[in-house]
């Protein structure tokens, strides 16, 4: 693909956001939240469930608009770009939903051959290798005739890669890859992540909670908590920075600064015995 | 521990939102058309499921109504002696009445539902998100050729429902009761009007019902909440809906186009 | 997958092909789509004083063989007749001059055509030209009266004269109503009206010229035939010498019986104390 002229932005940032502040049905999800994703380099995004590790990524590409702050993909400001200039900057980026997301009406082939139809007029016959390539690229060449039904999980999941990266995108973002697989799916998805990130210099972003998945994977992560980044750095040592935060997270201890009880109000007093206290 | 009140909200302001709702939609369907026309193999995929798949319940029922019409005119006619207009009158409440309406109400339970679920669907397994991903427009793509496709399907369906109809009336008057065959022909060409009864009555209405009918289908397909029960629910809505709109725009139009 | 494909388009092709094969069928064997088109055809004009339910497009009939449809209905302002503009084909181009247009019911619960009965002239009808005798549409009254009535039917080509008559009740009689001598059909009712003087109402009797001989003490009175049957007028012979003329007012009339009145007189005895008990039930 060739790239189309961008406006000059620091090397090193792909994707750079700025003071994200979010509010969803009255929760906050981002707090003035600040993250630089690195050019060319798998960065991790571990948190929580519920801290809007996806709605992030979905701000990234402009499915979702922030309430405050600023998101720059590759320079440009994700929340100025019109439609068209946002479906030209999606074709730039690969997205592999958490449940696959492949379009139940078509079989594999046509699944990966879906984007290369809609954007391009290719020659059937051209569309027909590139679409062999990139399911010989994910090990499911044989299985372009089945459809998702008879797919399993980590197939799925691999055919929904060969279609997010049909474009070859800059970046491909990586909604919980790891999910309900099993240890053969879970580590064919890691070999394909790390191979495509190091034979194609595309830039990942992981949401996972997976922490060993991660730092077999992951060249920098980010831990995210009530709407802030707590802490980052190399997956190696990040567990042991010594934060109550990666202390529950990584240690998986149960109560901490994410509470095991839902706020609710007194015990005593949800049961009856209000009265009988006072 | 509170338990919390239901929601109580006004059910006719919910009402006029939801149809407010669906106007909003048909606008911005009716925007995506141009840019649907990149998707015209779509359209007639859709063409295909919506119209095609519909055609045997459409004849089976068509050709049910003219026989059952039959019976019960030749009846009622043979007090007066009118028998030999009974193929008139099949041909005229047909046309103008029971081919649109029953049509309608066939297609919102076969094409609506379908079309309702099978958009709910593709959102709750993140299929309209995937596209949206893929920097294709899901109105354009899934929406607008479905309304196009039930648009075009409708009239086309209704004239078969007629067609069928016709041949019910006569197959049940003329082969079974006895009517003579010419009389029943006759009669039907005599007074069948080009203009008010099929273009009118058959195409017009059915066209109307049609735009309806996929309306608050895809509509109800992209607002429901993608869960299962969120999609269960908008199919129940699509036939309801779909009836109250069908019954009460052909009072409408019957007002204004007889 | 272009095979797939493919497929969808044929069949929704076939189905397409079937629907407008369909909507041909429904507008070529069904309907008068056949009736608008036609060949080389020229205009006639003929008046009418009430075309009823006449609409345009409505066959014109020769023996009821259709031969054209009316072209249009037009009512000039100032005039009380309407223009009806007949659409005949060209085949048919011998339609004498003293034919004339009846506006008929196919049935009794059928639409209307204009049926043209042959006259005996030599002379034919041109293009533009103009029908000038014509009969107008029957009111239903009028038809059930012919039903009830054992009288022939009396045309208004022969000419009639008119006679008035005061009744102080008219019931539902109406205009087209039948006037009868001894039960047979010599006139119509052409107007009923309630005189502001007199109080009463005025009844415009128009009788055939053939019966010019009528006894000017004749009695006219509202008659109904059966019980659900419309209303007419009966003409009791008189026995003065000199006969009604046109213009002339019956002076002897006898009103409609109301329905109240036929049926108060077979219940006399018991209404009256019927109506009492009643009163007194309620208090």
């Amino acid at each position: 693909m060739t790239q189309p002229v961008r406006p000059p932005s620091d090397d090193t940032t792909l994707v750079k956001i700025r003071g994200l502040t979010t509010v969803l049905n009255g929760k906050t999800i981002f707090n003035a939240l600040d993250l630089d994703i690195p050019r060319g380099k798998i960065t991790a995004i571990m948190g929580p469930s519920g801290t809007g590790k996806t709605t992030l990524l979905k701000h990234i590409t402009g499915q979702m608009r922030a309430d405050a702050g600023e998101i720059r993909v590759n320079g440009e400001n994700v929340a100025e770009l019109s439609r068209e200039q946002l479906y030209k900057m999606r074709e730039g980026i690969g997205y592999l939903f958490q449940n696959s997301a492949l379009l139940t009406d078509f079989d594999v082939f046509e699944n990966v051959a879906f984007p290369l139809r809609q954007h391009t007029k290719l020659p059937e016959v051209l569309i027909r290798d590139l679409v062999l390539l990139k399911l010989q690229a994910v090990g499911l060449r044989g299985a372009a005739r089945l459809t998702p039904n008879e797919l399993s999980g980590g197939m799925a999941r691999r055919v929904a890669l060969a279609r997010a990266i049909v474009f070859d995108p800059m970046l491909i973002l990586y909604d919980e890859p790891f999910v309900g697989l099993d240890p053969v799916a879970l580590n064919q998805v890691l070999k394909l992540i790390r191979t495509l990130n190091q034979t194609l210099g595309i830039t990942s972003v992981l949401v996972a909670h997976e922490l060993a998945a991660v730092q077999r994977v992951a060249d920098h992560v980010f831990l995210i908590a009530n709407g802030k980044v707590v802490a980052q750095g190399d997956p190696k040592t990040i567990a042991n920075d010594g934060s109550a935060w990666t202390r529950q997270f990584f240690g998986g201890e149960a109560d901490g600064p994410v509470p095991f009880q839902y706020p609710a109000g007194d015990l005593a007093q949800a049961l009856g015995f209000a009265g009988a206290a006072k | 521990m509170n338990v919390r009140e239901p929601q109580r909200s006004n059910v006719v302001s919910q009402s006029l939102a939801q149809i407010g709702a669906c106007g909003l939609f048909l606008l911005t369907l009716l925007a995506a058309v141009p840019r649907s026309f990149r998707y015209v193999r779509e359209t007639i995929r859709q063409l295909w499921f919506v119209g095609a798949m519909s055609l045997t319940i459409i004849m089976v029922c068509g050709l049910f109504v003219g026989m059952v019409l039959m019976l019960q005119l030749y009846h009622v006619l043979s007090i007066f002696g009118g028998t030999s207009a009974s193929g008139m009158v099949v041909a005229l409440s047909v046309y103008r009445e029971l081919g649109p309406v029953v049509t309608a109400l066939l297609f919102a339970g076969r094409a609506g539902t379908s079309i309702t679920a099978e958009i709910g669907l593709m959102r709750a397994t993140d299929q309209i998100d995937a596209m949206e991903m893929m920097a294709v427009d899901p109105i354009a793509y899934v929406a607008t050729p479905r309304f196009l496709a039930g648009l075009i399907a409708m009239p086309l369906l209704c004239c078969v429902f007629c067609a069928m109809a016709v041949f019910g009336g006569h197959l049940v008057g003329v082969t079974w009761l006895g009517i003579d065959n010419g009389t029943f022909w006759s009669n039907m060409t005599a007074v069948v009007d080009v203009r008010t009864d099929i273009v009118n009555g058959v195409l017009l209405k059915s066209l109307a019902f049609g735009a309806v009918v996929s309306l608050i289908a895809v509509f109800q397909g992209f607002t429901t909440p993608p869960t299962s029960e969120g999609v269960a629910y908008a199919t129940t809505r699509t036939v309801v809906a779909s009836s109250i709109a069908i019954l009460a725009l052909d009072f409408v139009l019957t007002a204004f186009l007889m | 997958m272009s095979q797939p494909r493919s497929s969808y388009a044929v069949g929704t092709g076939l189905f397409i092909v079937l629907g407008f094969a369909a909507l041909a069928y429904l507008a070529t064997q069904t309907s008068s789509v056949a009736n608008v088109h036609q060949g080389d055809s020229y205009t006639v004009e003929a008046q009418f004083t009430n075309i009823g339910q006449l609409k345009e497009r409505a066959p014109v009939k020769i023996a009821g063989v259709r031969v054209g449809q009316v072209q249009s209905i037009t009512l000039k302002s100032g005039h009380d007749v309407a223009d009806v503009k007949l659409s005949i084909d060209k085949n048919y181009d011998r339609i004498p001059q003293d034919s004339v247009a009846t506006i008929f019911t196919s049935g009794l619960l059928g639409d209307q055509y204009v049926g043209i009965q042959y006259g005996t002239s030599k002379q034919f009808v041109a293009a533009a030209g103009t029908l000038a005798r014509t009969k107008s549409t029957e009111p239903l009254e009028e038809m059930l009266g012919k039903f009830f009535g054992a009288g022939g039917v009396v045309d208004n080509v022969g000419g009639s004269y008119t006679v008035r008559a005061g009744f102080t009740n008219v019931g539902t009689l109406s205009a087209g109503a039948p006037v009868k001598m001894a039960g047979v059909v010599i006139g119509s009712v052409q107007s009923v009206h309630a005189d502001p003087v007199k109080l009463n109402a005025e009844v415009v009797l128009s009788i055939d010229k053939r019966y010019d001989a009528i006894p000017d003490d004749s009695a006219a009175a509202v008659f109904t035939s059966g019980l659900i049957g419309s209303q007419y007028v009966a003409i009791q012979p008189g026995g003065s010498p000199d006969s009604l003329k046109d213009g002339d007012e019956m002076i002897l009339t006898q009103s409609a019986m109301q329905l109240e009145d036929l049926i108060g007189k077979f219940l006399v005895n018991g209404s009256p104390s019927d109506k009492k008990d009643a009163g007194n039930g309620s208090k």
